[in-house]
């Protein structure tokens, strides 16, 4: 989470200055979800994300200056600087896509889902996507599939009752997430996102079923979203949450409490692991910094696979 | 009386002009007017500006239903690609209605929604795809290039009795230009001569019409005297004026921001060639983006885009002052 | 709602009747002039009494949209079936002019404002019909038909969501006849496989959803017309799952030109080889149980529905007839544009 944090934090900087362009949705509230979930999956299990996608895809795995690399559209970036933010792909660690549409991947969770039934493996999917594309008509059509077809997808919803720069309340009358899917006898349940442990019971349950080749199933985490929907949003339309309420609902500070308090790490190994996330990411700036931008002959060459 | 004010405020102009003068025009969309506190919704309410779910097929789907029943829907779509989501709505349901009825009824509906976000928004939120909607005859498309013509395309959008894509182009947003108060509307189907001259024709749409013109100061200076032409509307197209004007200089050179294949450069292209063949004395040549996804990184993304240089590069060429590339 | 009186009961017989007399004929059409019926046509046959209660819950100002399967709807609200029949040929004074055929019919000025030939597309238009009578506030109510296979399209979700949180005066008519073409409900849907009824799919709107046995009128009528009162007075939209039997295939074959069109029989028995399930739906006929009932009840007298009977088929004769007389539009007329562009 630290590095997440920290990651999204330094991003936030390198935006102002220009280093990385274009639209860029920071995952600072969402750490805990990312970790809690992704920490459990393997390289051989698949991870599709939306548009708010950096921290999944380092918990799943995609090196840290290869994602910054491809923040500040360069040639070593994971995509060679083609994708971009909302575009990050790391098939090697199972992280199979971010998208700019809301919703837009939960399709093709199912379609991954689906060659697990049929490959017989015990290979899970997953699909995070916020409380937004629930009324989008996608999400109606896949879960009724995923349902039909019981397939083993997770879907983890991060529900942070913002959808782009309006409230829950304007899109839907339905306050949870859980509630929409009931009809169609999905297992479910709701969690407090930034509860990390929660997060990470809640899921490791419902990995096991699915592993099974049970499914499918739905996770929904009570999130905060820390920052503007995207980064220059002037978030005239939030009131911003106190500190001391913030401190209440980040995952890192609650779980960095806990962890001190029941005494699974103590004050010189926190430290000791910030300091190694910062030291990592400084090393990804570099890198990123460091490295050509891609050649422009090369475009041509990755519109169409080669047969 | 004109005053200088940017284009996203002409348009938003426009907007409340239109819903002043006519009780039956509604606006919705998401993001739009969230907090009560919007000039809009203090202007006309709740019922008449609404803010929608994402949900584009119910958006766009649901303007058509108000436009069956009398009223003039403008949907907030946000960009061009989020109408592909809909995409039936959009190509097969409100362009087709009318005609399937036998002219019974009509579909006044305007979608509203940006493009050419060129500004690494990357492959899926960049595109210019309104090519494809000139392929679907009953569906009007406006591409204002000027502060003034985003608010009188917007206006004649909502007096129209047609759907019209509405596309505004996000590079232009900041853009000041002299607009004209009060009610404001610019006609569909006639193109503007943005500069007049005589050794070549230059047909530009939206962004690309700035990039034309500054190509047209730089080849002043090579003694090009170039006429720039603004569509303004892709549907219905002025080919009156641009055939006029290639009468005139005999060369034509397009300029475009969405790909070669497909795209709006093309359809005027063969309408030249077609209808003003004599007058051509050389081939046409287009300006276009590359037929590849928009890339994210900068350096790519400014190689894939059509620009002042690249209109000069191919107008030399079209007047046989530089040798055509390989 | 108002009561339904004798008269009402036996105006509700009458158009039931004329709706299957005159999709009858379509039908026929295939075999006595081949030909003569283009492309692909889709018969409510079976679905008379789903349809009829609906409409009866209609008042005037309110309107309605359908799918392709859409012949039932103008018959009852009243346009001349000479013009529906002509359109459905082709001919130069269909009720669309021949532009539209069999899947587009559209009779606006009876409130019957056009369809969609693509699955659920006209389910989002009826809720923007909705948003106008909210607009006008006049206590308009919208009548959305649709079947149940359109409940597994996006365009579904996305309506009844925004419905409920606009309170629309919209009622969703699902008519569920338990296949999407030659696919039936349980292999598609999650609530049919789970053996729940469709309109669990409400809750996820917040919305009350109903079923109702479609094959019975008045129970037809006093759903949805309890829902448009509902919607009129402001409550919003509700769901009413009708479960009717489609007495017919889902539609005429498709093939290319040269082959001839005819109606198969009904996918239980093409598909599934179920005849048996064919059969018990033959059985329950609504239009003849309606009839047996209203007689039995005393509302109805036999010898005045067997008048009734001939008036409608004479009158479904003639609609064939003047259909058949009909001249073709002016080939020239396809390029009016003024149809293309208001």
């Amino acid at each position: 989470m630290w590095r997440i944090r920290l990651f999204e934090e330094r991003v936030a900087q390198l935006k102002r200055t220009l280093q990385v362009h274009g639209l860029i949705h920071l995952s600072i509230g969402g750490e805990g979800v990312a970790a809690a979930v992704c920490r459990q999956l393997r390289d051989d299990d698949s991870v599709y994300s939306g548009h708010r996608a950096h921290g999944h895809a380092i918990a799943k795995g995609a090196p840290l200056d290869r994602v910054m690399a491809e923040l500040m559209g360069r040639e070593s970036g994971l995509c060679h600087g083609l994708g971009g933010s909302m575009h990050l792909v790391d098939s090697e660690h199972g992280f199979m896509g971010a998208t700019g549409v809301v919703g837009g991947n939960l399709p093709l969770a199912l379609g991954t889902a689906l060659t697990q039934h049929l490959e017989g493996t015990d290979q899970v999917t997953v699909v995070f996507f916020g409380d937004g594309a629930v009324q989008a008509g996608h999400f109606n059509e896949s879960i009724n599939l995923a349902a039909l077809w019981k397939l083993p997808v997770i879907f983890v919803c991060e529900n942070n009752g913002m959808a782009e720069f309006t409230s829950r309340d304007e899109h839907s009358t339905i306050e949870r997430v859980s509630d929409v899917v009931a009809p169609y006898g999905f297992e479910r349940t709701t969690v407090e996102g930034s509860n990390v442990p929660a997060v990470y019971e809640a899921f490791a349950a419902f990995l096991e079923a699915a592993r099974a080749g049970q499914g499918p199933m739905l996770l929904e985490c009570v999130t905060y979203r820390r920052r503007g929907h995207y980064e220059g949003d002037a978030e005239k339309y939030r009131d911003p949450l106190a500190e001391q309420a913030w401190a209440e609902r980040d995952p890192l500070a609650q779980l960095q409490r806990r962890s001190l308090n029941d005494g699974w790490i103590d004050e010189s190994s926190a430290t000791a692991i910030e300091q190694d996330a910062a030291a990592e990411i400084e090393e990804a700036v570099r890198f990123g910094r460091d490295s050509p931008f891609p050649d422009p002959d090369s475009l041509a060459t990755l519109v169409y696979a080669a047969t | 009386m004109a005053r200088e004010i940017p284009y996203i405020a002409a348009v938003q102009e426009a907007i409340r002009v239109e819903m002043e003068r006519d009780p039956t025009v509604v606006f919705y969309g998401q993001d739009v007017a969230p907090s009560d506190e919007d000039p809009l919704v203090q202007a006309f309410g709740r019922e008449r500006v609404r803010v929608s779910p994402i949900s584009e097929t119910a958006e766009i789907g649901m303007a058509v239903g108000l436009a069956l029943a009398g009223y003039r829907p403008v949907v907030e779509l946000l960009m061009a690609e989020f109408m592909l989501v809909a995409m039936n709505q959009v190509v097969n349901e409100a362009p087709r209605l009318r005609y399937m009825s036998g002219g019974q009824v009509k579909v006044p509906a305007v979608f509203k929604a940006g493009y050419g976000f060129t500004a690494g928004w990357a492959g899926q939120h960049t595109g210019s795809i309104y090519g494809m909607f000139m392929g679907f005859p009953g569906l009007k498309i406006a591409l204002p290039a000027t502060p003034a013509d985003a608010k009188g395309l917007m206006a004649a959008a909502i007096r129209d009795d047609n759907p019209v894509c509405y596309l505004i182009n996000y590079l232009l947003v900041l853009e000041h230009g002299d607009v004209p108060e009060g009610e404001y509307v610019v006609p569909f189907g006639e193109a503007a001569i943005r500069r007049g001259g005589s050794d070549v024709t230059i047909v530009a749409t939206g962004w690309t019409v700035g990039q034309a013109l500054a190509a047209a100061e730089t080849l002043k200076s090579e003694g090009i005297d170039a006429e720039v032409i603004d569509p303004r509307t892709l549907n219905p197209l002025d080919t009156g004026t641009i055939l006029s004007s290639v009468e005139k200089t005999g060369r034509l050179v397009i300029a475009d921001q969405g790909t070669r294949h497909g795209g709006a450069s093309a359809v005027i292209a063969s309408e030249v060639a077609e209808h003003g063949f004599s007058s051509l004395k050389a081939p046409i040549a287009q300006v276009t983006a590359l037929d590849v996804t928009v890339p994210y990184s900068e350096p790519m993304e400014a190689y894939v885009l059509p620009n002042a240089e690249k209109i000069a590069g191919t107008v030399r060429q079209v007047l046989g002052e530089a040798p055509v590339a390989a | 709602m108002e009561q339904l009186d004798n008269d009402r009961l036996v105006w509700m017989f009458t158009q039931m009747l004329r709706i299957r007399e005159f999709e009858e004929r379509v039908k026929r059409t295939f075999e006595e002039h081949p030909g003569v019926i283009r492309g692909h046509t889709h018969l409510a046959d079976g679905a008379e009494a789903s349809i009829v209660g609906s409409l009866a819950a209609l008042q005037p100002g309110d309107q309605l949209m359908a799918t392709y399967r859409c012949h039932g709807y103008p018959i009852a609200l009243g346009t001349d079936t000479k013009s529906i029949m002509a359109e459905i040929y082709g001919r130069k004074d269909g009720l669309c002019g021949g532009y539209g055929g069999s899947m587009h019919l559209a009779d606006p000025g009876r409130g019957f404002m056009g369809t969609s030939g693509i699955v659920g597309q006209g389910i989002p238009q009826a809720t923007g019909l909705a948003f106008a009578a909210q607009l006008r506030g006049q206590s308009q109510v919208v009548l959305s038909f649709f079947g149940d296979g359109a409940s597994k399209q996006g365009a579904f979700h996305e309506s009844l969501n925004l419905a409920s949180l606009w309170k629309l005066p919209v009622v969703y008519v699902m008519e569920n006849n338990n296949y999407n073409v030659a696919t039936r409900s349980e292999q598609e849907d999650a609530n049919a496989a789970a053996g729940q009824p469709l309109s669990t799919k409400a809750a996820a709107y917040s919305m009350p959803g109903v079923t109702i046995d479609g094959g019975d009128p008045v129970a037809v009528y006093e759903s949805v017309g309890a829902a448009a009162d509902r919607a009129r007075a402001g409550e919003g939209p509700t769901l009413v799952e009708s479960k009717v039997y489609r007495l017919s295939a889902h539609g005429n074959i498709i093939a290319p030109p040269g082959v001839p069109l005819h109606y198969p029989e009904h996918e239980a028995i093409t598909t599934f080889g179920n005849r048996e399930e064919y059969e018990a739906a033959l059985r329950g006929d609504p239009v003849p149980r309606f009839r047996a009932r209203l007689i039995e009840q005393g509302a109805l007298d036999p010898a005045r529905a067997d008048e009734i009977t001939q008036e409608v088929r004479d009158e479904m004769d003639a609609a064939v007839k003047f259909a058949l007389d009909d001249p073709f539009p002016e080939p020239e007329a396809a390029a009016r544009n003024d149809y293309v562009y208001a």
